[in-house]
């Protein structure tokens, strides 16, 4: 009982340090640049090209897309910085250090990233009410809640993978930043995926966030959760399946770290 | 800023340009911005625009290509300066006799022109992996287009960077200006899909010019006189913010020189 209650001690405990910590360094302009402006600026973007394409008819196909899209500005480049952040401040030897927990120290670290992340969905799909007249009318909220929470905790998995991938290498924001954009299009946010060649389809069952862009669009059309849970338990599963991919990179790399005598294999 | 300080100090202008090109080609950020990033912008843009027909395929690579130069002015030409005090040089540039807003001017451009890769990679991206037939409707127009697009992002930029390092609450918004430009100028979809309030904003943007310039001389939608205007305008814009950027360039050296300080906060 004592261990439980260590080890829920640390996850809180690491997961708001290290919230905290990002932020304070990032500052609340900073915060408010990136999280709430930049957001809203890319919706307008994709959504007005997305206007032109289809001459004006089909504005909330693009609005949901990236206002679902959004949540991995929080999953990708939060999560990332909160995993490298050890290493650029210099605290990871103390992390390797301790006895603690590293399943609840490695995944503590997104716990932040997926409340953020998913206020950043709502508000941004609030943007896409306010501006481009999204109808909520017929749609089922608590579904879309579930489902806006699946796709953000589905994204940070593929965020603790990247964040793992910031202790080795030292390019870690050219990789970050080409994920990200790389998921505005095979995310389907943008492009109706049926409409991609055969082989960005297939790619982009394997990645986080389609599903949740899908579901999405299909609960904000009037579309039952029965409709959606199947592509919603995809969803998670394959954010679990990239987590637990990172977790096993973040473990290979402490061993390493330890055996080799150093923590930067760059 | 001195006009003529760019003719006596040409050569050193030309050599900070060749060291920050040397230097950028080792930076990843930098091959995201003007290579990775317009590249997968302007994949985005065929799949999206292709029920449009036409010239739609030049329009792509032209617009996604703005989108490199203006990422690459506002993060590496805005932070010119700022990265020269994060390396640890700035006293010394703003030390040594040489103007320093010749260097600046060297850095810009070398940031500016190999911006310039990302409508190359947008047109080989168009024309050998998806196929299309790209003609250049106006290539010496389009030519005279680049140039004058270059200077006027070159002097764009060196309004930015003082404004930068002087005043960091505005650096913070950095993140939140990418897109807005990209909106405002038209570089993908035309501004007349925008609130009419916008339109002013755009007219006082150099980018916009520019973009309204490459778009018409590369697809051949407007005439010779609206060309005019972009360069004219965009000749006008240029040495109203080459004004500008000498006041700011003084105030700053000033704060550098005088107050040791580069920062107001």
């Amino acid at each position: 009982m004592k261990t439980i209650a260590n080890n829920l001690r640390l996850f809180w405990q690491g997961t708001m340090l290290s919230y905290i910590a990002l932020f304070a360094w990032l500052r609340p302009t900073t915060y408010i640049a990136s999280k709430i402006l930049m957001p809203l600026a890319q919706i307008l973007f994709f959504t007005f090209l997305g206007s032109y394409a289809s001459g004006g008819s089909n504005v909330d196909f693009y609005v949901i897309g990236n206002a679902i899209q959004i949540t991995a500005v929080s999953g990708i480049f939060g999560v990332t910085m909160s995993i490298g952040g050890d290493r650029w401040a210099g605290t990871l030897p103390y992390l390797f250090g301790t006895p603690a927990n590293r399943l609840m120290m490695f995944f503590g670290r997104a716990f932040m990233h997926i409340i953020d992340g998913a206020l950043g969905v709502v508000i941004a799909l609030m943007w896409g009410a306010l501006l481009f007249g999204v109808d909520f009318s017929q749609t089922n909220m608590s579904a879309l809640g579930l489902t806006i929470l699946v796709t953000t905790i589905s994204t940070c998995g593929l965020g603790l993978l990247m964040g793992c991938l910031s202790l080795i290498t030292a390019n870690v924001m050219f990789v970050n930043n080409t994920v990200y954009f790389l998921l505005l299009i095979f995310s389907g946010a943008n492009v109706a995926l049926d409409t991609l060649p055969n082989w960005m389809q297939a790619f982009s069952q394997i990645l986080p966030l389609t599903r949740g862009i899908a579901s999405a669009r299909i609960l904000i059309a009037g579309g039952s959760f029965s409709q959606v849970a199947p592509m919603l338990m995809s969803e998670i599963g394959i954010g679990l399946i990239y987590g637990w991919l990172g977790y096993m990179l973040f473990k290979w790399f402490e061993l390493q770290a330890k055996r080799k005598g150093t923590l930067e294999t760059v | 800023m001195n006009f003529k300080n760019l003719f006596v100090y040409w050569r050193t202008v030309l050599t900070v340009a060749e060291i920050t090109l040397r230097h950028q080609w080792n930076d990843s950020f930098i091959l995201f911005a003007i290579l990775v990033q317009p590249m997968i912008i302007a994949v985005l843009a065929l799949f999206m625009l292709r029920g449009l027909g036409g010239d739609y395929a030049m329009f792509v690579v032209v617009g996604s290509g703005l989108t490199g130069l203006w990422s690459s002015l506002l993060f590496i030409s805005g932070n010119s300066i700022n990265a020269e005090r994060w390396q640890g040089t700035l006293e010394s540039l703003v030390a040594i006799p040489t103007p320093f807003e010749v260097i600046i001017f060297g850095k810009n451009l070398a940031n500016v022109v190999q911006s310039l890769i990302s409508m190359t990679s947008s047109y080989l991206l168009a024309a050998l992996l998806f196929g299309y037939t790209l003609k250049m409707v106006e290539p010496l127009l389009f030519l005279g287009s680049v140039l004058l697009s270059v200077f006027a992002f070159i002097s764009f930029g060196l309004v930015i960077a003082p404004l930068f390092i002087m005043y960091r609450g505005i650096q913070q918004w950095q993140n939140a200006m990418e897109f807005p430009v990209y909106i405002l100028a038209g570089f993908l979809f035309p501004i007349a899909l925008l609130p009419n309030w916008t339109t002013p904003i755009s007219y006082i943007l150099p980018p916009y010019w520019a973009a309204r310039a490459l778009h018409e001389t590369s697809t051949g939608a407007g005439d010779v006189q609206k060309v005019i205007l972009a360069w004219g305008l965009m000749l006008i814009f240029s040495v109203i913010d080459l004004f500008i950027a000498s006041k700011l360039f003084k105030v700053m050296l000033y704060k550098a020189r005088v107050d040791a300080t580069l920062e107001t906060e």
